[in-house]
């Protein structure tokens, strides 16, 4: 168990404000914040290698301020792998090993078994630089591991990779994880890797932890319009109650009126997120549902959105942007100008009452 | 590739000529000096094993050499600390390091005499137990040393500097003590600045004067022998002399740069 107990830390640019969190055994735990962030630091920091300007760091319940990273039994994979240039594949992945004492023939057993496990067997003669990244990825994660650690840190360890051998690697991880049993802490800018891997997430912002909990927590239920934006919510409005009747309030936002199930005290500020998602468009009027509130609007934007999706910019008086298949997008031929009927299930739209 | 691209553009052969000068110059001053000694054989063989000569070669040689092996025992850490390590002063030790190579050298050898003298701090407590420095060849190597110390540091300190601070982080976290680290990772993979600071120390050391005459006119090394005969005996005996020097260091510098071409060579970014 990891523990950051009111950790400040400053190291050139880069600062950590009073971050507080746990991370407990056996979690795939992610940290997640813009590029720049420094998060890298706080990885260091849990292998040893900074010290806290205040407050601790405490694993399995003991303060780790004091102990060197040698002895601390935590890997840490950065994302240049940095694998030793001068040592073949095999003496890197031996490193650990010899420096834990371990007889030849064991460590060499080990060594074999691990390259192995992740397919690169026929790479042990090889000097790291004559590999591709996924091979020097292979290498650095067995590295890593052929020590048993206890908790394993990767430091953005997808980012330079290329989207198939991504997708293989996310299985990779994933499988160590449930495998070994180990807790992993992995920090990335990647909303899409912690939701492929993620149990809990934390989320960092100018070095400050901005929501901390379980992955669907923080993904669908964002705290406020920072982490909202981060997240990459479509649509994140600044609202204003106007009161409440009968279960459901009344919330002015710019440039219109949007309902919400749920009581908000008359002038409190708010702030509201709606995927673009659950935005439903069609051509004609939807049917009475009372499960839904429906607007019209004229589209103003169309934009491609990753391979098969598109976004669209829908103006109600209010601006909303719905994400569609290309398809379905299709089958509506719509176009900017072309008058269609947003509909937004009121179970999906989050409200925080912090702005 | 076709024979128009190899030709270099205007800019290209303007600066060639411009700066080939320089070389030039050296290229005169060798031809001169190889023509006198072609000339007269018998005589640069005469002067090239008088023993005095060879002996003096062989000083010079050695107490470079010593002053180089006792700059990678002190060198070595003090180029790592400056490398890794971030303190207050630190832009004032790095003045320290530098300063051998501002000052002219003879305030350079004022300043070994004053420490390494009889009766200088260092030099003292040394004589008692029979180490003396005036006029000998413990002399020659500090004054060497001293001079020569700041193109080792900054040499051995940039290429520490060049090994990504991430592969020792690496190393500890998988159970290396920093010293470890630094054994197993970081000096491996700086073992060609290492070498070339070496080299370059080597070559300032061999090659100094004046802050050696100011503590050891005697033993001579080279230079004192060739500005010794240049003014007792006259130029040709000492072009003779510097002459054999010249070839000596040539030989020397060329087979190291041979030796060291593979080594320690893996990405061209360490």
């Amino acid at each position: 168990m990891i523990e950051f107990d009111h950790v400040s830390l400053s190291l050139g640019s880069f600062s950590l404000k009073d971050v507080s969190f746990s991370i407990k055994k056996g979690d795939y735990y992610f940290i997640l914040g813009p590029s720049g962030a420094g998060k890298t630091v706080i990885l260091e920091a849990i292998a040893g290698l900074h010290k806290t300007d205040s407050g601790e760091i405490l694993i399995n319940g003991d303060s780790a301020t004091m102990q060197p990273p040698e002895k601390r039994r935590i890997s840490l994979v950065y994302q240049d792998y940095s694998l030793f240039p001068h040592m073949s594949v095999a003496d890197n992945v031996a490193f650990g090993l010899r420096r834990q004492k371990v007889n030849k023939d064991e460590a060499d057993s080990k060594v074999n078994k691990i390259l192995d496990e992740f397919g690169i067997s026929y790479l042990r003669k090889r000097a790291p630089l004559t590999l591709s990244g996924g091979e020097q990825q292979r290498v650095a994660l067995a590295r890593a591991l052929v020590v048993d650690p206890e908790i394993l840190l990767l430091d953005e360890p997808l980012s330079a990779m290329d989207p198939n051998i991504k997708e293989r690697f996310i299985e990779e991880l994933e499988r160590i994880h449930r495998e070994r049993e180990i807790t992993i802490v992995h920090v990335t800018h990647s909303r899409k890797e912690a939701l492929a891997l993620a149990t809990r997430v934390a989320i960092v912002i100018d070095g400050k932890l901005e929501h901390e909990g379980l992955k669907d927590e923080v993904f669908r239920k964002p705290l406020n319009r920072k982490i909202g934006e981060f997240l990459g919510i479509e649509n994140v409005y600044d609202a204003k109650s106007r009161g409440f009747c009968s279960g459901k309030t009344l919330l002015d936002i710019e440039g219109g009126i949007i309902e919400v199930s749920g009581e908000y005290v008359e002038g409190s500020d708010l702030c509201v997120f709606i995927r673009g998602t659950d935005v439903l468009l069609s051509d004609s009027a939807p049917p009475n549902n009372p499960e839904y509130q429906v607007f019209e609007g004229t589209i103003a934007d169309i934009f491609q959105r990753g391979y098969f999706f598109r976004k669209v910019g829908v103006d109600c008086g209010f601006m909303v942007s719905a994400i569609l298949s290309d398809t379905y997008s299709e089958s509506l031929a719509l176009t900017p100008g072309k008058k269609v009927f947003v509909r937004i299930n009121y179970a999906s739209v989050h409200v925080s009452d912090n702005r | 590739m076709s024979l128009s691209l190899k030709i270099p553009d205007k800019c290209i052969i303007s600066f060639s000529l411009i700066g080939g000068m320089i070389v030039l110059l050296t290229i005169l001053s060798l031809s001169k000096m190889a023509y006198a000694q072609v000339t007269d054989i018998p005589y640069f063989i005469s002067v090239a094993t008088n023993s005095k000569v060879v002996d003096s070669i062989l000083l010079t040689m050695g107490a470079g050499l010593n002053a180089v092996i006792l700059l990678l025992i002190f060198g070595i850490p003090l180029a790592y600390v400056l490398a890794r390590v971030e303190f207050r002063g630190k832009g004032i030790v790095e003045s320290l390091v530098d300063l051998p190579v501002m000052l002219p050298h003879t305030v350079a050898g004022i300043m070994v005499y004053i420490l390494f003298m009889r009766r200088g701090i260092i030099g003292e407590p040394f004589s008692e137990i029979g180490i003396i420095f005036e006029n000998a060849y413990a002399g020659i190597v500090v004054a060497m040393l001293f001079v020569s110390s700041p193109y080792f540091i900054n040499a051995v300190r940039e290429g520490f500097e060049k090994v990504p601070m991430h592969m020792e982080n690496v190393a500890r976290t998988l159970g290396a003590t920093r010293f470890q680290a630094f054994r197993l990772v970081v000096l491996p993979l700086s073992v060609r600045h290492i070498f070339n600071g070496c080299i370059l120390a080597w070559g300032r050391a061999i090659g100094e004067f004046a802050a050696i005459i100011m503590i050891a006119y005697y033993p001579m090394v080279i230079s004192t022998l060739i500005y010794f005969r240049f003014t007792t005996s006259g130029l040709k005996e000492s072009v003779a002399i510097a002459f054999i020097m010249i070839l000596v260091c040539f030989v020397i510098f060329a087979v190291l740069r041979r030796i060291m071409r593979n080594v320690g060579r893996y990405d061209d970014r360490v």
